[in-house]
């Protein structure tokens, strides 16, 4: 029992004495990235700004890249003066469209003396949005030149992202079947198939009623055409479309889809 | 699809530390159904649309009163690591200790098999129920998290079940039935077990490793290819590394035994046993450590390979300090190792003629060990920065880097195989007529090997980043090239040599048993400490770069907080190996007997009291 | 490297080892001692420039627990270390000694913690960099300035237009004295009425190391950008210099440098000179 006990104070004290050693090193709490709001109307100044945070944040730029550090055996290219050599880089392309490039195809072209091995930072885990990206070229524009860049600019690549592809799921084979897109955004809350009324018309046998342009205008533009009873309800269905995010989402196949299994009851 | 509300990657933000996962697990048999009710009850619940349905009704995650759920899943995965390390090593060194008794006949040789594996029976119960616990944990406490995991890998849970309940058949066999077939066969049980034990490591490893580096999957996270989910990239390494690592652990906690069980001993015999054991769990931990740090460079260039931002983030970035603490552990359990081994010295006679070189041995040892300890940044206050001249020192720059890291680790191993080489010769005097030949070769190739390391790591500075790289294996090999040539040439050596003495097992000062639970310690707060790193690099994900972690545990925590908890876990796990050692010690007791005079606690041996003083006395003389 | 040190050190310890071999026997134990004294003064004094304290600390942490080891791998020689120690507690000849140490002992601690407690609090050790590498380029007020090739435009008339140059001087003043005093001081030595409140103190610009070895666009970006423009590699940073681009003019800025440079009488590093 004796021998027990000092080996069990043996181990208190060992352990105690590496925890001692994990606080002699520097203490540093990392917190998750935040998201960072992009509005559409940013000056370029305050597109420096964000790219700059999302270069050292979101981004994970400086993870790799230095700033300013001109030694000899760096691994990946330093950034601090992108801004002037983007241009040069590349023959026939800009600053901007070379740098677009270096981000949504990075290993398109590799600085020389440099090793492929940058990942795309459109997609997961990075996963920087379109916008997102327009900010970080601003910033590395001003990097040694003047941004040229606003957040109008569109760029050889766009629509990588996850995001891109979560809104137009098309672009990924667009498969979402016509009663899923049914029920998806909530056409069947106010549409009954089996004639009753609800907040709209029921779309029992409304292939028969409507032609398919018809149909397609009646989604499109649902308040081209009020369906005799339903007057009170105009707007509605337009305004609800758009806050379940159906304009932006569905695809023109979906759409098709979804008129041919309308034009089918 | 059924997709963890909130979870996937573009939602809001979270990291994540150190909730190491789902590991493996073993279980005795009536576990083994409980844990199949579980997660066949967990599936069902899944697959159940009723209950899939109401997705707004789940959480994501559950809190715990007092402790966070991540500090709670930490420690309990960590245990279950501990312990499932431990169940898997011993029977590979019992197997193969085993195997030497029935080649060379030597009794004794089975003996210490049997007392290795009599640790494994508790301890294989404890780890089914650390298992049970965590996944119970993980349902609770991480409901989007296990759901997601549990689509992606349903396919393996009917193997690991199943593999499970055969390594309780196996395990049970093994150790109840020792003597009680024929060598052959029980031979046979115990290769059996080892196949079944790291066939349900692997698939474990599946699970885990998917969550660093995942494969199989498409950007949305829907499951592509189950076989690439599972051998994605760091799958083998890591299968690799915690094999040999498994090794040393439980070659480092068998020792512990041994020196608990020396200092605990009554009579000579005892003690010479449990020294001999001690010295032998010693021995495997020590030879799976030496080619542990290249599996661990396997293992990095995997990460490194699959993304390389999550390479630096490991190595550069926020985790770059809690190297220099491994380095800190390492340097220790390589001084600890040599330590035991010039202690152990003491028992052998002619030992005398090689303590002169203890001292150059331990000045390399020392060297190497600030070199590997040497910060690449430092921590300086605003004088100290003025007079440098920024944040680098001139000097301590040079031995901050990987050249300098490399060398210093070849020479650890170099050095720690040269004390082993003097222990072996200690009582021996080379008989052969070419002694002094062999002798000299055996020095030229150390000489050769160390200069040719030196050169390069020295040569390291003038090239760049990429050929640096390349140096390290070239220092590899040529440490490998060292240690095979000299063991060989030793071998023929020593053959036939004149002995100046036995070796006098049991003859060892109390200290080094002291070094052998420094050892054990030491492995386990590494253990801890490399498995916070493999978990908490993914930062802010659960499955890195597809289920975001959004608790409020998403933060990666100080290095001084993951130190805290490694501590408490080791201390934790050390008080269940009290329960081991103690519970496997009491069959060797002797039976119950009434006796008007016991007034003893009742786990004292019913020893007549003479005896006992007697046995009390010579223990502490010694 | 401070080769003269260690050279002393180096023959202190031949020295010892030849008194020792010939005269006296030192026991381990002794020489555990002086091997740890030796390597203490060879990190702390033999290197220059001098270690952080920190990295002394980690490496006599690894040297203590050598020397431990080596002194207890040889039982003998760990017995006769214990009987020494054993000794001069037990024996009455060193009774004097004994108690000297005693009573020196809680007066060590007393005397490192008074102090530790009578000099003025440190701020805590950290990696920030006081003068951090400029970044290439900045903005100001829409445009982009090259700090690699940025001159003070005023500068020049030093000797083209006196006249005019002493305006631009005068104007520096005015944009010092409705600024900066307040915290960078009437004679710019950073004493100013609110220094104290600051850690880290405000630049003393009589200091030879501050704005005399710095290009006049240095100093640009340092006030134009303030504090909040430090790149993140200084940080952890607590300057609270202000961003002036806000409130100052790009005039303003070069005047207020140019009546820096001639208030304290230096002259801004060249162009083309690396920092």
């Amino acid at each position: 029992m004796k021998h027990a006990l000092s080996i069990f104070g043996f181990t208190i004290l060992v352990s105690a004495f590496y925890w001692y050693v994990s606080l002699w090193v520097p203490q540093k709490r990392t917190e998750p990235p935040e998201d960072i709001a992009i509005s559409q109307d940013l000056t370029t100044d305050e597109m420096v700004a964000i790219g700059e945070e999302i270069v050292a944040g979101k981004g994970t730029c400086l993870t790799c890249h230095t700033m300013g550090d001109h030694s000899t055996t760096l691994r990946f290219p330093d950034l601090d003066n992108i801004g002037a050599v983007a241009a040069t880089r590349v023959e026939g392309q800009d600053d901007v469209a070379y740098l677009a490039e270096s981000m949504y195809d990075p290993n398109a072209y590799v600085v020389p003396g440099f090793v492929a091995g940058m990942p795309l930072v459109a997609r997961p885990p990075i996963a920087l949005t379109d916008d997102e990206i327009l900010t970080v070229i601003a910033y590395l524009q001003s990097l040694g030149g003047t941004p040229t860049v606003t957040m109008a600019t569109t760029l050889e690549g766009q629509g990588q992202s996850v995001a891109a592809e979560q809104a137009a799921p098309v672009a990924a084979g667009g498969n979402r079947d016509a009663e899923t897109l049914f029920t998806t955004y909530l056409c069947n809350t106010c549409h009954s198939l089996d004639g009753s009324p609800l907040a709209g018309p029921s779309l029992q046998g409304v292939g028969g009623r409507l032609s398919q342009a018809e149909i397609y205008e009646s989604i499109l533009d649902p308040d081209a055409t009020i369906a005799e009873g339903f007057a009170a309800a105009t707007g509605t269905m337009g305004t609800l479309l758009n806050a379940v995010g159906f304009s932006e989402q569905v695809s023109a196949q979906e759409l098709q889809s979804l008129v041919e299994y309308l034009s089918g009851l | 699809m059924i997709r963890p509300s909130g979870l996937i990657a573009p939602f809001p933000k979270t990291p994540r530390a150190g909730m190491p996962m789902i590991r493996r697990c073993c279980a005795t048999m009536g576990r083994v159904l409980l844990i199949g009710l579980v997660v066949g009850g967990a599936m069902a619940l899944l697959c159940d649309p009723a209950f899939a349905a109401p997705q707004e009704a789940d959480p994501d995650y559950r809190t715990l009163p007092f402790i966070s759920s991540r500090v709670a899943i930490w420690i309990i995965a960590e245990l279950h690591l501990m312990f499932a390390a431990f169940v898997l090593a011993v029977p590979m060194f019992a197997l193969i200790i085993e195997y030497i008794g029935y080649k060379t006949g030597d009794k004794r040789f089975d003996q210490l098999a049997y007392d290795f594996t009599k640790l494994l029976s508790v301890s294989f119960s404890f780890t089914a129920t650390l298992g049970a616990l965590l996944t119970f944990g993980l349902i609770v406490l991480y409901p989007a998290l296990t759901k997601y995991l549990v689509k992606i890998f349903s396919w393996t849970f009917l193997p690991y079940v199943l593999l499970f309940f055969f390594e309780a058949v196996f395990l049970y066999a093994y150790y109840y039935g020792w003597g009680k077939f024929s060598p052959r066969v029980h031979l046979f049980l115990g290769l059996m077990l080892n196949i079944v034990g790291t066939a349900i490591m692997f698939i474990a490893n599946a699970w885990l490793t998917f969550m660093n580096t995942p494969s199989g999957i498409d950007e949305l996270g829907n499951l592509t290819s189950i076989w690439d989910a599972i051998n994605n990239y760091i799958w083998m390494p890591i299968n690799i590394h915690r094999l040999i690592a498994n090794m040393a652990f439980g070659g480092a906690i068998g020792a512990a035994y041994g020196a608990y069980k020396f200092l605990g001993a009554r009579t000579l015999e005892e003690k010479a046993h449990y020294d001999w054991m001690g010295y032998i769990g010693n021995f495997i931990a020590i030879c799976a450590l030496l080619p542990l740090p290249f599996a661990g460079y396997w293992l990095g260039v995997e990460i490194y390979a699959y993304d390389q931002s999550l390479g630096i983030t490991l190595m550069g970035g926020t985790f770059s300090w809690l190297f220099i603490i491994q380095a800190v552990l390492i340097g220790n359990l390589f001084l600890a190792a040599n330590y035991y081994l010039w202690l152990s010295m003491g028992r052998i006679a002619g030992a005398e003629r090689y303590r002169k070189f203890i001292k150059y041995l331990l000045a390399v040892i020392t060297l190497c060990f600030i070199v590997w300890a040497t910060p690449h940044s430092l921590v300086a206050t605003v004088e100290e920065a003025r007079a440098m001249g920024g944040s680098h020192h001139p000097i301590l720059n040079v031995l901050g880097v990987m050249s300098a890291k490399n060398t210093a680790v070849n020479l650890l191993i170099l050095t720690t195989y040269v004390s082993f080489l003097l222990y072996r010769r200690a009582n021996k005097d080379a008989t052969v007529s070419w002694a002094k030949t062999g002798n000299l070769v055996q020095f030229g190739i150390f000489a050769v090997v160390v200069i040719f390391v030196v050169f390069l790591g020295v040569y390291g500075y003038f090239v760049d980043a990429q050929t640096r790289i390349g140096l390290s294996q070239p220092q590899v090999f040529s440490v490998l090239f060292a240690m095979v040539a000299v063991t060989v040439i030793d071998i023929f050596l020593f053959r036939g040599a004149k002995k100046r003495g036995d070796i006098a097992w049991g003859k060892i000062p109390a200290r080094a048993q002291y070094a052998l639970f420094f050892l054990a310690i030491t492995f386990a707060w590494l253990m801890g400490l490399m498995g916070y790193v493999r978990a908490g690099m993914r930062q802010h994900w659960h499955v890195y770069g597809v289920v975001r972690d959004t608790s409020v545990d998403a933060f990666t925590p100080t290095l001084g907080f993951a130190g805290l908890v490694v501590s408490i876990t080791v201390i934790i796990f050390f008080l269940f190996i009290a329960v081991v050692f103690f519970l496997s010690g009491l069959s060797s007791q002797k039976n119950w007997v009434a006796s008007p005079k016991r007034t003893r606690r009742w786990f004292r041996r019913a020893k007549p009291a003479d005896e006992l003083d007697a046995g009390t006395l010579s223990s502490d003389a010694s | 490297m401070n080769l003269l040190v260690l050279l002393v050190i180096v023959a202190a310890l031949a020295a010892l080892q030849l008194v020792a071999t010939r005269w006296v026997t030192v026991n381990r134990l002794a020489w555990m001692a002086v091997w740890w004294v030796a390597i203490y003064l060879g990190l702390a004094y033999g290197i220059n420039p001098p270690l952080p304290s920190s990295i002394i600390v980690l490496f006599m942490a690894i040297v203590t627990l050598a020397l431990a080891v080596y002194l207890s791998a040889d039982s003998d020689e760990l017995a006769s270390a214990v009987q020494t120690v054993t000794a001069f507690i037990v024996e009455k000849r060193f009774r004097v000694a004994l108690l000297t140490v005693l009573a020196v002992l809680p007066l060590l601690v007393a005397l490192k913690v008074y102090t530790n407690l009578s000099n003025p609090p440190q701020p805590p050790s950290s990696s920030r960099t006081i003068h951090p590498p400029p970044p290439a380029s900045i903005i100001f007020d829409g445009t982009a300035i090259d700090l690699a090739t940025a001159n003070n435009p005023y500068r020049e008339l030093e000797h083209t237009d006196p006249a005019a140059f002493a305006q631009h001087v005068e104007n520096g003043r005015r944009v010092y004295f409705e600024n900066c005093f307040y915290c960078h001081g009437d004679n710019m030595q950073g004493a100013g009425m609110f220094a104290h409140g600051y850690d880290p103190i405000p630049a003393n610009f009589n200091d030879p190391t501050t704005i005399a070895m710095l290009q006049e666009s240095y100093l640009f970006w340092r006030i134009a950008k303030g504090a909040p423009g430090l790149p993140s590699e200084s940080t952890p940073w607590s300057s609270a210099m202000p961003a002036w681009e806000n409130f100052l003019t790009e005039e303003e800025i070069w005047d207020v440098i140019i009546f820096l440079y001639e208030f304290t009488g230096y002259e801004p590093r060249a162009q083309g000179m690396p920092h």
